[in-house]
């Protein structure tokens, strides 16, 4: 009579398994992007600049080494694992209504736009904060002294219209986080913090863990990049 | 009829070209003025960059790019109060990101003024010199008085709108 896969049930609880989803670079990756998109957000409108630009770095570091990680990290964060075509993206929009579908390992086909659009988004924000000139010039981006002031006016104001694009794709993120948990009873925040979730019986498939040292590795080209940029090539 | 129908068009065009006059008249030297301004505070803030930028380079063009640009922000500094006239803030009707405080806090406005032409006869004071760091120092200076005025007197609307 139970359904598998439904919180509060006890017989199902029992058969629950915990499952690992998410491995730490990657979880550590969402929750330092998150921090850093929150104090460029509160540097910027509150017009403490110099710390807006060192978040901003933190939060360029974060999303290239995303990306970098989205080819040689572990199985979930790979971005070959979880991007998918149009129609399996379709053909799971149609089962959303469900509640008791299985959680996927990763994340799901439409997961997957929202990793991807969220990215882009918040990489756009950051290069064009890069070229941005600010009126009194003390505070402009470090790639501004190759454009001249009226093209790093007009990158000032697409940083802005950007930085409002990306926050109404965060709120959808955060809106489906919702749906997820009050609607499909699956905790994705807990899993984004333990890296674990329950599932009523294992596929079979288990995360494979990229090795740390790839992540180094990766860490030091991506810091070297950053700090090239942050100089503005004049290093 | 095709006298009502002259009637009619008679009537659309006057209606119109009243309207046109309307528009064209109730633009007067206060818009005119807020345009010009943003046109000559927008050179300003150019030739700050372009001194800024230039000195980041290992040998600075000082004779072709900084001297012209240290020229343009002392003598254009003492006249920044002059463009803003009584009636050329947001109630001109233009864009403009002035705000009713410049008029009535005038002595306040003033000073800041006052201290930013300060600022810019000392960056041509201190260009004479053609040291790269202590220009650069002038610059960071001057460019403060520029953004403590603004902090102020410019509304932080300016990033929600589409121009400028
Ligand atoms: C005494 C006050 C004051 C000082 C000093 C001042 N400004 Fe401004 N500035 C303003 C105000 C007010 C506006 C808004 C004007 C408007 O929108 O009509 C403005 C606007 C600007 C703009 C935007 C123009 C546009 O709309 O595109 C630039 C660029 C600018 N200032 C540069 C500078 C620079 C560079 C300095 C220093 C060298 C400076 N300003 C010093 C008051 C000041
Ligand atoms: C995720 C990263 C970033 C976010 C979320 C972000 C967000 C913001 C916000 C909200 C503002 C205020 C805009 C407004 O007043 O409406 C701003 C302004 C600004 N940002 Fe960023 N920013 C980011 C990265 C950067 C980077 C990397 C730089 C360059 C080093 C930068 C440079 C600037 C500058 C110069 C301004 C002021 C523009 C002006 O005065 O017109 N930003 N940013």
């Amino acid at each position: 009579m139970s359904v598998p896969g439904v919180g509060g049930d006890q017989k199902a609880a029992s058969s629950l398994r915990t499952l690992r989803v998410w491995d730490s670079p990657t979880r550590a990756m969402h929750w330092v992007l998150v921090i850093a998109i929150g104090v460029c957000w509160w540097t910027g409108e509150n017009d403490e600049l110099e710390y807006h630009h060192y978040a901003g770095y933190v939060a360029l570091w974060v999303i290239l080494m995303r990306v970098y990680w989205g080819f040689v990290g572990s199985s979930t964060a790979k971005f070959a694992n979880f991007v998918r075509g149009p129609q399996t993206v379709f053909k799971y929009v149609r089962t959303l209504h469900l509640r008791n579908t299985p959680a996927t390992l990763g994340h799901n086909a439409l997961g997957a736009i929202s990793v991807l659009v969220l990215l882009a988004t918040a990489l756009a924000v950051v290069v064009t904060g890069l070229f941005a000139v600010d009126i009194d010039v003390l505070y402009s981006g470090p790639l501004s002294m190759y454009v001249d002031f009226r093209e790093g006016r007009w990158f000032a104001r697409w940083h802005s219209t950007l930085f409002d694009v990306l926050l109404v794709v965060i709120a959808l993120h955060l809106l489906a986080v919702a749906f997820y948990y009050a609607y499909k009873r699956q905790n994705l925040v807990a899993s984004m913090i333990t890296g674990r979730r329950k599932v009523a019986e294992a596929s079979g498939e288990e995360l494979q863990v990229a090795p740390v040292w790839r992540f180094a590795a990766g860490a030091v080209i991506v810091s070297a990049a950053v700090w090239v940029v942050t100089t503005g090539f004049f290093y | 009829m095709p006298s009502s129908v002259f009637t009619r068009v008679a009537g659309i065009a006057l209606v119109l070209s009243v309207t046109a006059t309307a528009i064209v008249t109730a633009a007067p030297a206060d818009v005119a003025m807020i345009k010009s301004r943003q046109d000559k505070l927008r050179d300003m803030g150019s030739a700050l960059k372009q001194i800024d930028d230039e000195l980041k380079r290992r040998s600075p063009d000082w004779d072709n790019v900084i001297q012209p640009n240290v020229q343009i922000l002392h003598d254009r500094s003492p006249f920044l109060q002059k463009w803003f006239p009584k009636g050329s803030g947001p109630e001109a009707g233009a864009k403009t990101y002035a705000l009713p405080a410049i008029w009535q806090k005038g002595d306040d406005f003033a000073k800041h003024a006052r201290g930013m032409i300060a600022e810019a006869a000392k960056l041509e004071q201190v260009f004479a010199k053609k040291d790269a760091s202590e220009l650069r120092a002038q610059v960071i200076a001057l460019g403060k008085t520029c953004k403590g005025c603004h902090d102020d007197y410019r509304s932080p609307d300016y990033e929600k709108d589409a121009e400028q």
